[in-house]
């Protein structure tokens, strides 16, 4: 199996940095908010994952609808990679979020549209590696896996259009909400920094866990193959 | 410039002309419906299970539940449509699983019929079994609560809630079948997919149950419409997919 | 206003359940590199023997 390219050595670096960087921004740079004052810290990080957790959503997608146009196992490896990354992101989200909304909206949990629709998110990524595991001749599997991605990646997003039919506390930073969300708050300039320097340095972590996770599958791959000509 | 015959653009250009160089399209669909009816009728195993454990669920939400008067009102939306939800669930597995086991997916892939047509046909029985047992619970839910179940727009959301499920659960069953894990894996494919169609039918149903204005029911209905054009078009292109072999 | 003390409190909970979570998927790519490494290099074993 390939050593590890220059350029992925270089991101691990860049990707331990940013994140230091980011979390010395959060914790010396950022100013308390008003009232939330400390916990609201939370925020950056959670935003910054949930927008990442996208990223691997969206990737996901594309990814297994490549696969069955093209046949190419390799897209099948970068679908379930993004499937996996996309889980743990958004796993780190809600939980960030969870124990952020406690001390702020008075529980762990509420069902309205974004954190029910991530929760949702989670249990197709599941269904879909559940899947996967029920099957072995690998062609048949990521057929499978990028079907059942696609329908979830178009099933998703309904739901949360259908969820917000008649419901939403979320907070809304960017000013656009309806005038049934509470919660809000402004955002001064040194916290659009540190917000938009952790969806940066996620970003970047983002990446190089994609590109870690990609290798892991293509070794995964070589493994199979060997044993097969057992 | 070479000619792959295996891209996903072949597939869909050769369904679009299907209707037309394929007028047996239909009759394949009309004989493997006929098919699943006809053998349905001789043993009746599908409909008794699904019949006997929908009204096996309605049991246990009496005891699980406190339905008097006044929650019943607001609740019997919800039971109605998670006993649809869970008794399908047994239709759908069965009915795939009954294919798989006799041999028949195996035959009916090998007949040069249209692979779509095999789509629309095992949807439509399934969608003829669920409405069956749904034309039966709603009935017994009537008596057993004292509440008139029989509004036409009801109806009409039932049909358009069951058509999505099973256009769904049609293409995810032939994808669970073919695992080693089967059945199990049916429910937690599906239940994260068609919650769409649990919001949208429970609203509606519920809205409808209570005599609430149309405008306000109205874009529950459009979302199922929606769903239901959606998720039908996607499996008609995707099906292809999971039958290969 | 939020208390300082409990609002410090959460804000460490959530960053260290941030930390834990993505240490734990970060070791697990580790743990299953290495194991599918030995399964590979066990292989070839075999293959050179038989």
């Amino acid at each position: 199996m390939k050593p590890q390219p220059v350029a992925l050595k270089i991101l691990n670096v860049l990707s331990l940095g940013l994140f230091l960087a980011a979390l010395a921004l959060v914790f010396l740079y950022a100013p308390l908010e008003v009232t939330m004052n400390y916990v609201q810290k939370i925020f950056y990080f959670h935003v910054a994952n949930a927008w990442v957790g996208m990223l691997g959503f969206v990737a996901a997608a594309v990814a297994g609808v490549i696969y069955l146009v093209k046949h190419d196992l390799n897209w099948d490896i970068i679908e379930v990679s993004a499937v996996e990354i996309s889980l743990v992101f958004f796993l780190v989200a809600i939980l960030a979020g969870s124990i952020w909304a406690r001390p702020s909206w008075g529980t762990y949990w509420t069902w309205e549209p974004r954190l029910t629709t991530a929760a949702i998110l989670e249990l197709v990524y599941i269904a879909c590696l559940l899947l996967r595991q029920g099957i072995d001749d690998p062609d048949r599997r990521a057929r499978f896996s990028a079907v059942y991605t696609l329908l979830g990646s178009i099933s998703v997003p309904i739901t949360f259009f259908s969820i917000r039919l008649f419901r939403t506390i979320h907070p809304v930073i960017i000013g656009t909400g309806s005038a049934s969300s509470q919660g809000s708050f402004d955002m001064s300039p040194k916290m659009l920094v540190t917000m938009f320097f952790s969806l940066g340095a996620f970003s970047v972590i983002f990446v190089t866990l994609f590109w870690h996770r990609i290798r892991l599958g293509q070794l995964s791959q070589v493994v199979d193959q060997r044993k097969m000509e057992e | 410039m070479t000619i792959e015959p295996d891209t996903a653009s072949d597939h869909l250009a050769s369904r679009k002309s299907s209707f037309e160089q394929n007028p047996s399209f239909l009759k394949s669909i009309g004989a493997i419906i006929w098919k699943d009816l006809v053998s349905e009728l001789r043993s009746r195993e599908l409909l008794t299970s699904m019949m006997v454990f929908a009204l096996l669920v309605i049991l246990i939400f009496n005891f699980a539940l406190e339905l008097d008067a006044s929650t019943r009102k607001v609740a019997t939306a919800g039971i109605l449509w998670a006993t649809f939800v869970f008794a399908g669930t047994l239709g759908l597995n069965r009915s795939l699983a009954l294919e798989k086991d006799r041999g028949c997916l195996d035959s009916l892939l090998l007949a040069p019929v249209d692979r779509s047509a095999i789509y629309f046909g095992k949807m439509i029985s399934n969608l003829v079994f669920m409405l069956i047992v749904e034309g039966i619970v709603l009935p017994v839910y009537s008596v057993l609560y004292n509440t008139n179940l029989f509004v036409p727009g009801l109806i009409g959301v039932i049909l358009l809630g069951s058509i999505g499920y099973v256009a769904v659960g049609t293409l995810l069953s032939t994808m669970a079948v073919q695992t080693r894990t089967r059945d199990v894996l049916l429910p937690i494919l599906l239940f994260p997919i068609i919650i769409p169609i649990l919001i949208a039918a429970v609203k509606a149903s519920s809205g409808i149950l209570q005599g609430m204005d149309l405008v306000q029911i109205l874009p529950y209905i459009n979302l199922l419409l929606v769903y239901d054009v959606i998720f039908i078009a996607l499996a008609f292109m995707v099906f292809d997919f999971i039958v290969e072999e | 206003m939020l208390e300082y003390s409990i609002s410090i409190k959460y804000m460490l909970i959530g960053y260290s359940a941030i930390l834990v979570v993505l240490f734990i998927y970060i070791a697990s790519l580790f743990v299953r590199w290495r194991n599918l490494q030995r399964d590979l290099n066990s292989l070839e074993q075999t293959g050179k023997k038989g």
